[in-house]
């Protein structure tokens, strides 16, 4: 046995620490698994691997993207019971990705992240979390968008005595059968969970601040014929993946302003209202007062007839303050509810991962004061051998996710094949990754999200730049930002043998 | 409807003609200029409304209505097209013609090779068979008879079944409405029945991408595989698509033009693409 030939190694627990499990992380996890080089760990805070599905499975949860669409490409699945799947069968699929894939031994779940340090001296990250530290060569942000709760800035919301949630943290052991429930905001969660409930309640009032634009949902269940077809040709499936994908991408000049682009979808959606709301005034409140694409398109059958029950209210008076025993609006009216529904989103432009991440230049929420930046919308300067994903500039306005996931995997499987066989420290390029930040924002002054008129959460709210949205095509997102090389980057090698 | 909000519509006189024309942005005239010749249904308008734009986001495109007249030939119609770039572009320009604007470019860029930088031809072809001609035999039947049927026809043998399946029935309906009863594309249709350009599609010698749809019903993608087979420096590549593909997938040839026009010799002549993957 020959024990003294190599120099001291500086421990760690893995050579990359993917924190979260939810699309991206757990789609990364599956690639490095197969390719089976990589020693990887995942830190959860959860309980169980999804990320937002697992969390958001408040009634009626559904995702607003074709299921075959919203799938891993590396993984699809002819079972898809409908076009558009709801939580549970979104939950269930990640889930069985982790279980077929052997990811669930590699992760470290109720681990929540409280601190994460560059260690220059050793060329590490060091993770502190609820349940110990863990050191690694590279680190992967997978946290997401949409994973921390944005609770709305109103007077008096803690003096609430009723039943109080957010749409993220329902809570199924209260009945709001019979109750008299408020439901705060009308974005894409909001309209699934009004039509839901409202048959059960006995009033509903949905406080409305902007209408938003709805269009129709071409939601069907797929035929045992089709899935078996699915099955038995894989091609066929790609195929139909590829004609939705197209379709979305054909979407984005929408939000480009292109006239011909927007007489469509403001007809789409205008149809849409005309025919399933006959008052002119509830038409004329459920008139959204921007161009339409500023903030996130709808799509819904059930929402418009949901608003007209009689059992239900859609008020677009102000809300003044929050009481003990329900809602005052800016008129004096008061609002009397047993339960209220926060469906006010997620923390979506300030990244509260960015909180705990530390690196040469110090905290990354810091950094970030006037809006996340990347280089590649994926790495830092400042920040060695660090990855994030669905980090700035990721989002879309119309499209899957998960096709920007995979870009993303793809960037980082190539980055961390690069790293490790080389033993090799990386970080973006102050310049370069100013000068491609630069070219993102020079791309979103000509798109609706900055030209549209309105405040969305697509904007960061203090220095008002697009940072949450990627402001050009997908597949241009996958040119640019698909595949790892080193220019841009500061690359020297690793003190330490990884 | 206007391509884009800044658009500049004009017109050209040719040969007692005149021709409309629309520049995207006439004071970068000196740039590379992307010029678009329509298709059998007869507008700019009508073939690019989408992808004018599209390409106009970044771009200079230049694009024109042919005029038709009697007894019309490649060469009178590719003339009208010599006509608008002298006009409008200094310098060779990247030509890009879709179905029978495909025939007329690649005319032009067989004949007049000196005033083309790169050439893309989109569901294309060298000279019609008799697969077209029992379709052209249809269509004028149902022309002469003024028949009801027209519009489904056309809707029908334009757009893929991939497409029109994943339409609501009343947007189908409308495709159909809006079609027309095919009387603006008679003369483009007579001339499609005669097209032969083998002696110059020889001659050209442009960076060419040739663009073919798999489930073109009307100029299937055979006739692209020959324009690649018989133009030495092309490149080929497949779009999952009927022959309407410039509505069913714009931002699919858009990525396939940007990504060509930016360095037209970067992929070797004889490249067939890899399918994009999603």
């Amino acid at each position: 046995m020959n024990i003294q030939t190599t120099t001291p190694k500086q421990q760690v627990d893995a050579e990359v620490l993917i924190v979260g499990t939810g699309f991206s992380g757990l789609g990364l996890a599956v690639i490095l698994e197969r390719e089976g080089n990589r020693d990887y760990l995942m830190l959860e805070r959860g309980q169980d691997v999804g990320g937002t599905w697992r969390d958001n499975h408040y009634p009626g949860a559904g995702c607003d993207v074709f299921s075959h669409l919203y799938s891993y490409s590396f993984r699809p699945n002819p079972h898809w019971s409908r076009t558009y799947s709801k939580q549970p069968e979104i939950l269930k699929y990640l889930q069985d990705t982790a279980e077929d894939e052997g990811i669930y031994p590699k992760v470290r779940f109720g681990t929540t992240v409280t601190r994460a340090e560059w260690i220059e001296a050793d060329d590490l990250w060091q993770v502190e979390t609820t349940t110990g530290t863990y050191r690694a060569r590279a680190l992967v942000s997978a946290t997401g968008h949409l994973s921390d709760l944005a609770m709305p800035d109103i007077e008096g919301l803690n003096s609430f005595t009723g039943k109080m949630m957010h749409s993220s943290q329902w809570d199924h052991d209260y009945d709001y059968t019979g109750k008299r429930v408020g439901i705060i905001g009308t974005g894409a969660s909001s309209i699934q969970i009004a039509p839901e409930i409202a048959p059960d309640v006995s009033h509903l009032t949905v406080f409305q601040r902007t209408a938003p634009y709805i269009v129709p949902r071409r939601d069907a269940p797929y035929s045992e014929a089709q899935k078996g077809m699915f099955a038995r040709f894989p091609e066929v499936l790609q195929d139909f993946r590829k004609e939705l994908f197209w379709g979305n991408e054909s979407r984005f000049p929408q939000r480009l302003q292109i006239p011909a682009f927007l007489a469509q979808i403001e007809e789409m959606s205008r149809g849409h209202l005309e025919d399933q709301v006959a008052d002119p005034d509830l038409r004329e409140k459920l008139t959204p007062p921007y161009s339409v694409g500023c903030k996130r398109i709808l799509i819904s059958n059930d929402y418009y007839p949901a608003i007209q029950r009689e059992n239900v209210t859609l008020e677009t008076t102000g809300i003044d303050r929050i009481d003990e025993t329900g809602v005052v609006l800016t008129d004096g009216t008061h609002v009397e509810l047993d339960m209220l529904i926060l469906a006010t989103g997620f923390e979506a432009t300030e990244l509260p991962i960015a909180e705990v991440i530390h690196g040469k230049t110090g905290r990354l929420s810091d950094q970030w004061q006037d809006g996340g930046q990347a280089y590649a919308c994926t790495t830092v300067h400042g920040y060695p051998n660090f990855f994030m994903m669905l980090g700035p500039n990721t989002g879309l306005g119309a499209g899957s996710m998960i096709y920007m996931v995979e870009t993303q995997i793809e960037y980082i499987r190539g980055a961390l094949q690069y790293l490790f066989e080389g033993d090799k420290v990386i970080e973006p390029d102050r310049e370069a990754q100013a000068a491609y930040v630069k070219s993102i924002h020079d791309r979103a002054e000509r798109t609706v999200w900055i030209a549209g008129g309105c405040q969305s959460w697509y904007l960061h709210p203090r220095s008002g730049k697009l940072t949450a949205i990627w402001p050009d095509y997908m597949s241009q997102f996958r040119k640019e930002n698909g595949t790892f090389a080193t220019k841009g980057y500061m690359v020297r090698d690793a003190t330490v043998p990884a | 409807m206007a391509f884009t909000s800044d658009v500049v519509d004009g017109e050209i006189t040719h040969d007692g003609l005149t021709i409309r024309t629309y520049d995207s942005a006439p004071h970068r005239r000196g740039e590379d200029t992307i010029v678009l010749l329509h298709g059998t249904s007869g507008s700019a308008q009508s073939t690019y409304w989408a992808l004018f734009p599209m390409l106009a986001d970044g771009r200079r495109v230049v694009a024109f209505d042919f005029v038709d007249t009697d007894g019309a030939t490649a060469d009178t119609y590719a003339d009208q097209a010599r006509a608008v770039i002298a006009a409008l572009c200094d310098g060779p320009v990247h030509l890009t013609g879709c179905s029978f604007g495909a025939v007329i470019a690649a005319h032009l860029a067989g004949t007049t090779p000196e005033i083309v930088k790169s050439l893309t031809l989109i569901a294309g072809w060298i000279k019609t068979d008799i697969h077209q001609h029992l379709r052209y035999d249809v269509w004028f039947k149902l022309h002469e008879e003024k028949s009801a049927a027209m519009p489904g026809f056309m809707v029908m043998t334009a757009f893929s079944h991939a497409f029109l399946t994943m339409r609501l029935p009343g947007e189908v309906d409308a495709l159909v409405a809006r079609i027309g009863d095919g009387s603006d594309r008679y003369a483009k249709m007579v001339f499609n029945r005669t097209v032969d350009i083998t002696d110059a599609v020889a001659n050209i010698t442009a960076p060419t991408l040739v663009i073919g749809c798999t489930q073109d019903q009307m100029v299937p993608i055979y006739h692209s595989k020959l324009l690649f087979g018989a133009i030495e420096n092309a490149r080929f590549a497949e779009v999952p698509s009927g022959h309407a593909v410039a509505h069913e997938r714009p931002s699919h040839l858009l990525m396939l033009i940007r990504d060509f026009i930016d360095e037209p010799e970067r992929d070797a002549p004889g490249t067939v693409h890899a399918p994009i993957h999603a």
